[in-house]
């Protein structure tokens, strides 16, 4: 098989009006432009950063030898350039040309109130370095701001989502191992990858010790296990977020751009910065929107019948706030007054760590690029007394290597020789959970600062609650017992939680409802007060659940992107 | 030993692949923390950078080369000097370590031929076997125990940095990871092999 080169997308001339326009090239705008042009639709989709090529961009198997700091990372450019960005573990030495320069693009936070936005900006958005994990959601989910009077409620259940879980997964190409659990819903998957003998064996100790309550699966990852669909299966190398010249993960740059592109219905224009959607208060629609070239700093307008916004929860969300007009004049498609607030990202940080003795005759062979899954187990069956909702884990278990050394005690040729072989089996598991859907947490525009375009910033305005934390206090403890029950030994507890925003699961800021008075998108992702503008990526979550979102982000702008389109073969907007 | 709390680094080692050992991660996250919280006002940093001669001057790369060697020795396969330990400390000493850092390891190193020369009479490089093995021993001595005391912050002796630029400038090197028998891709994923003679030490 050979690998399909589909790397440069043809960008053709500008057309006067297009089918749809589609801000932003990542997870959700890269659906977009599949399925509308799959449909039939002519789609122009903007991308505020440059065009990456993965034969020239992506870096993967670059030895730490060719390194200048040997995958220690340049940290002086990265505390000038990046120093938000520089908190996120994939911005390495490699990989940090996939995350955005801070000092061009600001934002600010209350003082006592830190949030860590990691953004990157490239044809691509942040699909080239996510860590690839995919649940689904279930009525668990989608039921529990109506059964718990907290928030509004979602404006759909289970039922409604699954085919399109059904529909994206079968394109993205999903390993993992059915559980027939009803609150992590099975998908359609390739084959799983194998847990490592720690992990099968904990896994054993954790069904036997909690009756069935508790199951650690292998993860769910949009990794390929077999050839799919034109793509290779995974190799193994490791470093997924720096790019895959074989296409073996899942991104809109691997697989869904390249497929709006075949149908030649696709143009697509990279550093094109979306400052806001022109409304037309006499077609009360939306026609287009206006950008600033990344480049040049030339302002230029862009017509659409349809407008779809997928450039992440923050920047749709300020897309909107900065589309001001006298019909809205805080923001479009905010009659309600709930743009840009319910912001919500997932806890993180918080887990233990164990050695377990044994199995020293064996290892790991490859690099996995997943982990194992323990589904949330609370407030499943029984109600939790401390708090609502719940967390799974995610981690892994493998034989420490030869950085081992710089803790030990030792030098010269005997040291040399221990440490060039694998050391003690090491599992980390790490809690991820369910972050309530409060108002206070917002976002709005900052009055005094613009970014290198000139576009208002952000002033971001987020911290954990009560809930959360007594939440993480518990899966602390949960943690420690689980790797105990399993026989590990120098048992380890983390328990502060990362600030918000740096699990990158941010989302909310412009949720779905079942009312005009208090969301701002309908049942279909598709603006209360704008009828022809569609918000298809985080911002639309009611609620955070606590699975990885961007599975269910695909699969609501796919399903945004048939509605539209059937929508206006009606004539209905 | 003083090991601050690891921040936003578990949720990225539990979900993504293994690339460094996990006590080396938390130890870049307290670095970065640090360069954060001293570093100059974001653009300010990049013109100081000085591109003149290294200040890992010869006499200071001798010395460092000799006692990476020491820790890393060639054996069968090639040691820390033959990696190009010299090279990646002077990048680390001239572009990478904060000023602080940089004075603290530098003073420490400079200590290094006095007292050889106090006690055996050369500088480090050339001392003999013997004589460079018990300089060596006492300083990781010192380490172990700076470690094992709760009130002690054993990264901030100077030995603490030799030893892992040691080990990462010879584990990160060509020799380093084909002695390591690395590998770059593999045809699927083993959670459960055998290990090789290579890795069984036999």
């Amino acid at each position: 098989m050979t690998i399909p080169r589909r790397d440069l997308f043809h960008i053709r001339p500008r057309r006067q009006e297009f089918d749809a326009i589609v801000v932003g090239s990542g997870m959700s705008g890269g659906w977009a432009a599949k399925e509308l042009t799959e449909l039939g639709a002519n789609v122009l989709v903007l991308e505020a950063g440059p065009m990456i090529v993965p034969e020239r961009d992506y870096a993967e198997h670059l030895p730490t030898y060719e390194m200048p700091y040997r995958g220690w990372n340049d940290r002086k450019a990265v505390a000038a350039e990046q120093p938000v960005q520089g908190e996120c573990y994939a911005c390495d030495e490699v990989g940090r040309r996939f995350f955005v320069n801070d000092i061009e693009n600001p934002y600010t936070t209350d003082p006592d109130k830190p949030f860590l936005w990691i953004r990157g900006r490239q044809v691509g958005g942040r699909s080239i370095m996510w860590a690839r994990q995919c649940y689904r959601l279930s009525d668990l989910d989608f039921e529990a701001n109506a059964r718990e009077g907290y928030g509004v409620d979602w404006p759909i259940r289970y039922a409604d989502l699954a085919p399109w879980y059904d529909h994206v997964e079968a394109f993205v190409g999903i390993s993992g191992r059915a559980e027939g659990l009803a609150r992590v819903p099975d998908g359609v998957f390739l084959p799983p990858m194998q847990m490592s003998c720690v992990e099968e064996h904990v896994a054993g100790a954790i069904a036997s010790s909690y009756g069935g309550e508790r199951v650690m699966t292998i993860g769910r990852t949009a990794v390929l296990t077999r050839d799919h669909r034109g793509r290779r299966a995974c190799h193994y190398c490791g470093p997924c977020h720096r790019g895959c010249r074989t296409r073996s993960y899942f991104s809109s740059l691997n697989a869904t751009l390249p497929a709006a592109e075949t149908t030649g219905r696709l143009t697509l224009r990279p550093n094109s910065v979306v400052a806001e959607v022109i409304w037309d208060a006499r077609a009360g629609r939306a026609t287009g929107v206006r950008v600033i070239d990344a480049e040049s700093h030339d302002e230029l307008e862009f017509h659409a019948r349809t407008v779809f916004l997928g450039a992440s929860a923050l920047e749709s969300a300020r897309i909107l706030l900065n589309s001001k007009s006298a019909d809205f004049p805080d923001g479009l498609a905010n009659s309600s007054g709930v743009l840009g607030r319910y912001l919500m990202d997932h806890t993180m940080g918080v887990g233990a760590r164990a050695t377990f003795p044994g199995w020293e005759d064996r290892t790991t062979r490859g690099r996995r690029p997943n982990g194992i899954y323990i589904p949330r187990f609370r407030n499943v069956t029984e109600p939790s007394p401390d708090f609502l909702r719940g967390y799974g884990y995610q981690g892994s278990a493998v034989r420490t290597g030869w950085g081992r050394g710089i803790s030990m005690p030792g030098f010269g040729a005997d040291f040399k020789s221990d440490l060039l072989r694998p050391g003690p089996w090491s599992f980390g598991i790490s809690g991820f959970g369910e972050c309530l859907p409060r108002e206070e947490n917002h976002v709005a525009l900052d009055p005094d600062q613009v970014d290198a375009w000139g576009i208002p910033t952000l002033r971001i305005s987020c911290a954990w609650s009560d809930n959360e934390r007594l939440m993480m206090r518990d899966a602390a403890e949960q943690a420690a017992e689980m790797l105990e029950a399993g026989g590990g030994r120098d048992i380890t507890i983390d328990t502060e939680m990362t600030p918000p925003g740096l699990t990158i699961h941010e989302m909310g800021t412009a949720r779905m409802g079942r009312d005009p008075a208090t969301s701002v998108l309908n049942a279909h992702n598709q603006a209360w007060d704008v009828p022809n503008l569609f918000v298809v990526d985080g911002a639309a979550m009611t609620s955070s659940a606590c699975q990885n979102p961007s599975l269910t982000y695909m699969a609501f702008a796919a399903r945004a992107s048939h509605y539209a389109v059937w929508a206006a073969r009606r004539g209905e907007i | 030993m003083k090991r601050r709390q690891a921040i936003g680094v578990l949720g990225g080692v539990a979900s993504a692949p293994v690339l460094m050992p996990f006590d080396e991660l938390k130890r870049m996250v307290a670095w970065r923390e640090r360069v954060r919280a001293s570093a100059a006002p974001p653009g300010a940093s990049e013109a100081t950078i000085a591109q003149a001669a290294s200040l890992l001057t010869p006499p200071r790369a001798r010395a460092m080369e000799a006692l990476a060697e020491v820790i890393v020795p060639a054996t069968d396969t090639p040691g820390a000097s033959e990696a190009g330990v010299t090279e990646f400390v002077a990048a680390l000493v001239d572009g990478w370590l904060d000023n602080d850092d940089r004075d603290r390891f530098l003073a420490g190193l400079d200590t290094v031929d006095p007292e050889c020369r106090e006690r055996f009479g050369s500088p480090f490089a050339e001392c003999i076997p013997g004589d460079q093995a018990a300089f060596v021993r006492g300083l990781d001595e010192e380490l172990t125990r700076l470690r094992e005391d709760p009130a002690a912050d054993e990264s901030q002796h100077f030995f603490h940095d030799i030893k892992r630029f040691a080990l990462t400038a010879y584990f990160t090197s060509e020799a380093g990871l084909a002695a390591l028998g690395y590998r770059t891709t593999f045809r699927t994923f083993e959670g459960c092999a055998p290990l090789t003679p290579a890795e069984a030490g036999r």
